[in-house]
């Protein structure tokens, strides 16, 4: 048996192996050009970002309630159906894009408020009080109402995930956009356009 | 080839079901607490202003939101699930980490397990079918090696012969180490050796000119009468190699019978349950909040120890605020560690007091309430409440009570020593005969 086991230095040579061919790189090859071209269809297919607006579960639902202590230390309650437009900003004081927004919301309230078609509602998010109200009151000279939501529980309703952060709430009450970008006065008066087009 | 380890990886394979199935906590019956669920469903949920962390792991203020609402939620009595759809109506259902296993996202949760179930039958299929080559006779074997060889060159089939060189080579060392029985090295041999006979003919054949591409009927005559010879197991093979193979060797070795199959599935079965059973016997005694993995819950435990010791040296080193933040630590971990308990009830008494503070104070009498129910016979639990007692309400009669308690649970000699002067202020107060084992002035 030792000269069985003798020839052991010799090369493996090529196994009996059927000559039937497989083309298995070929046919992985054609599954992830599939793969790649549906990824590629289902991204250039989906709507650009150009104001961010986002998905909400709020939109075309009645808007949480928004009531409770302001800055200014009175108390604040928005109607079910306020009746007209309402933009509810979260902001921090010092927050850089937040400020960049402040003179535009401040031009916004200014252009709508003779008309009473559309009104501002502010709300302190990830900042102190008193930091909120030097800047709103102070350097920005707001006017609408803004609440301290000292436990987030506003923040909560509506599922703000950072700030700036802007819901469009219809004159009936119902969330209408949910914008994650700093917004300007045209902005806003698009996106009313576009409600009030849709029958709002 | 059937190896005699075959029963080995079943074991090792019996032991790793149980070890996952123990580890698993299925057979954990003790319902967690409200701390537990809460911090297992804020594992669960997205820190709505980060990119890939859960509320549990940020300390961002949409995280701390979160963390308040689900502590609430559960405090209302609402189900886990109430509480992720709550969530989900209002960040959407990206806040749950876990995918739902419905609509299009169920693909996450079957692609990788179809996957995984095709991967196990495409290669049971392949083995099989290697198997199956591997055990054919050796006239079947020779019958298909002389098709491929037919029509090879010269060079082709002196590959061919080396390799089947190098195949006897193989199964001559695993049937010295024990790798391969008896019976199947006879059979792997059997064939090899027909297979190297036939080529040897089939060489034969192209040196004289016989053979070439197109052999014609008379070369595959011949080749067929070289199979025969091969099955036959007789002479020739033995010649060939000098060695003696036993004739009447059946070539495949019979497969287990259904009994002995039976029996073995029935003594994994049962090995397997008996490791159920006595591990999830060892397993279910340990402290709430402790895994069924050993070594993670004790060192998780000394851990606590260890947090516990270095507070108590902090205290003894009147550095009271950072000995209660490690007690503190303790406690979110462990929520009912009734050491860590009933040391920052005193700590916060302490400061509460001279602060004048009587939300820590009655935060303090809170936590030590809880210590005390939670350890009855703590000594130190006894003397803190007794204490709160007759300082903050003159409750003389409720401070002994606690104080009779502190006596009976045997505190150390020190302690009782340092205790002995608001002992004694109790007892008397409350009309009541000192005890002798208060030590005097």
């Amino acid at each position: 048996m030792t000269d069985v086991a003798a020839p052991a230095s010799a090369p493996t040579g090529p196994a009996p192996t059927p000559p039937r061919r497989r083309h298995t790189a070929r046919w992985v090859a054609v599954g992830v050009l599939v793969v790649a071209a549906g990824l590629t269809a289902v991204l250039a297919a989906s709507p650009s970002a150009t104001l961010a607006q986002v998905q909400s579960p709020l939109i075309g639902k009645p808007a949480p309630p928004i009531s409770g202590p302001t800055i200014a230390g009175t108390d604040f309650s928005l109607p079910k159906a306020p009746g007209k437009f309402i933009v509810l900003n979260f902001f921090a004081s010092w927050c850089v894009p937040c400020q960049n927004e402040g003179t535009q919301l401040v031009a916004f309230q200014f252009q709508h408020q003779a008309a009473g078609d559309a009104s501002m509602v502010s709300v302190v998010f990830n900042d102190t009080v008193a930091a909120a109200r030097l800047y709103q009151q102070d350097q920005l000279g707001a006017t609408w109402p803004t609440l301290t939501d000292a436990n987030g529980k506003l923040a909560l309703d509506y599922g703000v995930e950072g700030q700036p952060t802007t819901f469009l709430i219809a004159p009936d009450g119902r969330v209408v956009a949910h914008i994650v970008s700093p917004v300007t006065a045209a902005d806003l008066d698009q996106l009313i356009a576009r409600a009030k087009a849709l029958g709002e | 080839m059937r190896r005699r380890r075959f029963p080995l990886w079943m074991v090792l394979g019996a032991v790793l079901v149980v070890a996952l199935v123990v580890g698993s906590g299925v057979f954990d019956s003790t319902p967690p607490t409200a701390a537990q669920r809460a911090a297992a469903i804020e594992r669960g949920i997205k820190c709505p202003s980060c990119e890939d962390l859960s509320v549990a792991d940020s300390s961002a203020q949409t995280a701390v939101i979160v963390r308040a609402a689900v502590r609430q939620q559960i405090a209302e009595g609402r189900t886990d699930q109430q509480i992720e759809s709550y969530l989900s109506d209002r960040y959407g259902s990206a806040i749950v980490l876990d995918p739902p296993a419905s609509g299009v996202s169920l693909l996450v949760w079957v692609l990788p397990l179809a996957g995984g179930v095709l991967a196990v039958v495409l290669l049971a299929v392949r083995f099989a079918r290697i198997r199956r080559t591997a055990l054919v006779g050796p006239a079947e074997a020779t019958r298909l090696e002389e098709e491929a060889d037919t029509g090879a060159t010269a060079d082709e089939l002196d590959d061919r012969r080396r390799f089947l060189e190098q195949s006897l080579a193989d199964a001559y060392a695993e049937h010295r180490a024990g790798d391969l029985s008896d019976a199947d090295y006879q059979a792997l041999r059997r064939r090899d050796t027909a297979r190297l006979a036939a080529l040897d003919r089939r060489s034969d054949a192209l040196a004289s000119g016989g053979g070439g591409g197109g052999g014609g009927a008379g070369g595959i005559a011949t080749l067929e009468r070289g199979a025969m010879a091969g099955d036959e197991g007789g002479g020739a093979v033995a010649d060939r190699d000098g060695a003696v193979a036993p004739d009447g060797v059946p070539a495949p070795r019979p497969a287990r019978s259904r009994r002995q199959r039976l029996l073995l599935g029935g003594g994994v079965a049962a090995l397997v349950a008996a490791l159920v059973l006595v591990v999830s016997l060892f397993a279910v005694n340990r402290l709430p909040g402790q895994t069924s993995s050993g070594n993670v819950a004790l060192s998780r435990q000394a851990q606590v120890q260890q947090t516990l010791a270095q507070a108590a040296a902090l205290e003894n080193q009147n550095q009271p605020g950072e000995a209660a933040r490690l007690y503190q630590k303790v406690l979110d971990g462990q929520p009912t560690n009734e050491v860590a308990l009933a040391q920052l009830g005193w700590l916060e008494y302490e400061i509460g007091v001279q602060g004048s503070s009587t939300s820590l104070v009655a935060d303090a009498r809170a936590k030590l309430i809880e210590a005390v129910r939670l350890a009855p016979t703590d000594y130190a639990g006894r003397l803190y409440l007794g204490t709160v007692l007759l300082q903050q309400d003159g409750n003389a009669a409720g401070a002994v009570a606690q104080f009779k308690a502190f006596l009976a649970a045997g505190p150390p000699a020190d302690l009782l020593t340092q205790a002995a002067p608001i002992l004694r202020k109790a007892y008397t107060q409350a009309g009541v005969p000192v005890p002798s084992q208060v030590p005097a002035d």
